[in-house]
């Protein structure tokens, strides 16, 4: 059995998905320590779909325009496809990072990776500390301080 | 099609609308308010969702343009410096506002007998005062009794949290010797009114998922509403109407199903904001009133204030958890609120501290900046930054000039036709020097404060949050649209309670002060009720 004959829904075949893979991985990739994934190993194309997004012939249009053999490049080559192309075609360029930024930030990994807690802020909340206002007393001290009318 | 007519019609549920419809819900008048959107449902906000923050992109953007909600109408931005940002919805401005809530400052009513610019108020601080005090209790304000720069007032609940980013940017003011103080805040620090305290989730500017935050659908309107006053959604009024003897006698509108409809009214009160409510008069056209509704002065629309704004951020070493806790209330400085001349300008600003962005709005924004590149530095550079930070708005006085203006869009309509308002607006040279002054004066803090990188950002062009002087009130009819209480000075049953009154902008946050207006508006009304149209 090939590729060919399974039924799917996905926009990309198995060669554009490699591409695309390299593309995010180029736009944020893993960090050295492991504590953050790369881009890559998240799903874009779900992401689309669940906010709506009905862009994905957009997509697979970008995706194209890249070599066949992009996965295969070493980094630098990869950051200078992708600087040309940003430079080629911004507002393509600009529409993919913000989508790969908001399905990054997302990401219970990703928060869980800069320090916040994961899932949504609510119900769950944050704790903050008063702060201290003793240094206030110098404030008063200043005595009425505004402009009578 | 025509609706059993009513006492007293209310055209928009937000702020001020909402703080004139329950002061007058006493006088057991049949009171309607239509407001154009819809009820929020804050199960519905994108707090409780995990792509909260980048909803504030799409469907919970601050400008309507953005948003595009059908609820909401166009606004023609190409001739302002400033886009207007707005929210049309029960709760209008407050479902979206930081909620920071100073007030106007006494001298912010005289700015004409001490400085010699614009000109006075017909009312002042002293006039207001009770009212800020009802209002402060009934959307809940936490802060702090005590600061020298205003006179004595008790906010109803103890500060909101400094946090780690108050307290580090404090230290800077500290080291300057200039003013700072916890700023008041319509988000409860203490369960309130059968409204819990404050979580600090962060995103106040979606709408807040718990209710901490005063947005007036959870404040005035379930009062409102109990006392006997009717809320219609999705009614939206196209125009007033007048009779044969110049009075207004009802509003033309729209329902939810694009019909077009006649509500009859004795008395129509305005409160749409400072663009929404002269692009209804400058719709209400007819041969009494030719050039608009209420306009014989010539002046609805123009004098349109907004603020200019801009921001300092700093980078600091140490964790600050930027990201927690209400984005916009914190602290303030009026340290440069009152006019200096020597500064090379008058009147003056205040500085606003806030707290710092998601993570999303971290990246985007340091992206835009290029300040957090994408590809191999992005990490680094993106922990540095994120959690890192704490800003400064300078939040400067806008002074009134005609030729800063709500017109009506020759092409531009909303979804039922109606004509959409147009902006046209430019910052005076006054407001320039001010902004500059107050960014430099800022980054001083920033520095004194410790920050390691500081980074400004001049005018902001998505800053149209306050909307005022569009309708203002005066003595003279020939220089003002509506007297010392709201009343127009051209139709005696026609009144106006937002933020289009204001004859100057002060250098702070308006809400509190636009419904401390309605509720002063409102009790006058029934003050006069026998001879309302004298």
């Amino acid at each position: 059995m090939t590729d060919d004959l399974i039924t799917t829904d996905h926009p990309l075949n198995a060669d554009q998905q490699a591409v695309l893979t390299a593309l995010l991985d180029t736009l944020i990739p893993p960090s050295d320590d492991g504590l953050m994934p790369g881009a890559g190993s998240l799903d874009l194309v779900r992401h689309l779909r669940e906010g709506g997004d009905n862009n994905e012939e957009m997509l697979v249009g970008l995706v194209d325009q890249f070599d066949a053999a992009f996965s295969t490049f070493d980094a630098d080559a990869r950051e200078s496809a992708v600087q040309a192309f940003s430079t080629s075609q911004p507002e393509l360029f600009e529409w993919l990072l913000m989508n790969t930024y908001m399905m990054y930030y997302k990401t219970d990994q990703v928060l869980e990776g800069i320090g916040m807690s994961a899932g949504p802020p609510f119900p769950r909340g944050n704790t903050i500390i008063d702060g201290d206002i003793s240094s206030l007393d110098r404030v008063v001290e200043r005595g009425k301080s505004y402009r009578p009318a | 099609m025509e609706d059993d007519p009513v006492d007293v019609l209310i055209i928009g549920a937000g702020a001020s609308g909402a703080a004139v419809a329950w002061s007058l819900a006493e006088t057991r008048m049949r009171i309607v308010c239509f407001e154009q959107g819809d009820w929020m449902n804050p199960s519905e906000y994108p707090s409780n969702q995990s792509n909260w923050e980048s909803q504030s992109y799409g469907p919970y953007a601050i400008n309507p343009n953005t948003r595009g909600r059908d609820t909401d109408y166009p606004i023609n931005n190409e001739d302002s410096a400033v886009d207007v940002v707005n929210f049309n919805g029960v709760g209008g401005g407050t479902i979206m506002y930081a909620a920071h809530f100073p007030r106007l400052h006494p001298s912010d009513f005289r700015v004409k007998s001490l400085d010699g610019v614009a000109d006075d108020w017909p009312i002042s601080y002293d006039d207001l005062e009770p009212y800020f005090v009802q209002n402060d209790r009934m959307m809940g304000v936490s802060g702090l009794a005590g600061d020298p720069m205003y006179p004595p007032k008790q906010p109803p609940l103890p500060p909101i949290p400094l946090g780690l980013v108050g307290e580090t940017v404090a230290r800077g003011y500290d080291k300057l010797g200039w003013h700072w103080w916890p700023s008041d805040s319509a988000i409860l620090s203490r369960p309130y009114e059968g409204r819990d305290e404050c979580k600090n989730l962060s995103p106040c500017m979606t709408g807040c998922a718990q209710g901490a935050k005063a947005s007036t659908d959870i404040t005035y309107w379930p009062e409102a509403i109990r006392a006997g006053v009717e809320l219609r959604t999705r009614h939206r009024v196209r125009e007033i109407t007048v009779n044969d003897d110049g009075m207004a006698d009802g509003v033309i509108y729209y329902d939810e199903e694009g019909t077009e409809r006649f509500q009859k009214a004795e008395v129509v009160i305005l409160a749409s904001n400072g663009v929404g409510t002269p692009r209804i008069l400058l719709n209400s056209k007819s041969s009494q009133f030719p050039d608009g509704l209420a306009n014989s002065s010539g002046l609805v629309g123009k004098n349109l204030m907004f603020h200019p704004i801009g921001f300092v951020q700093g980078v600091f070493e140490e964790r600050l958890d930027s990201h927690k806790g209400p984005a916009g209330c914190c602290i303030l400085s009026k340290e440069f609120y009152e006019t200096d001349e020597s500064r090379g300008f008058v009147r003056g600003y205040n500085m606003q501290i806030t707290r710092g962005s998601g993570p999303l709005t971290t990246a985007a924004a340091g992206y835009r900046a290029g300040l957090i590149p994408w590809g191999r530095g992005h990490h680094e550079a993106f922990r540095k930054r994120f959690d890192h930070v704490a800003g400064i708005g300078v939040l400067c006085e806008d002074l009134p000039e005609e030729h800063n203006c709500v017109t009506l869009d020759p092409e531009l309509v909303d979804s039922d036709g109606i004509p959409a308002p147009k902006i046209s607006y430019t910052l005076s040279e006054n407001s320039i020097r001010m902004l500059n002054h107050g960014l430099d004066r800022a980054e001083e803090v920033m520095e004194a404060a410790g920050a390691v990188e500081i980074t400004r950002s001049g005018q902001l062009r998505e800053s149209g949050w306050h909307l005022l002087g569009t309708a203002r009130m005066g003595d003279d009819p020939e220089t003002s649209v509506v007297n010392s209480w709201g009343r127009s000075h051209d139709v005696k049953n026609l009144f106006i309670v937002d933020g289009s009154v204001f004859v100057t902008s002060g250098g702070v946050n308006p809400t509190s002060t636009i419904q401390a207006i309605a509720l002063h508006v409102a009790d006058t009304m029934k003050k006069n009720l026998a001879n309302l149209f004298d």
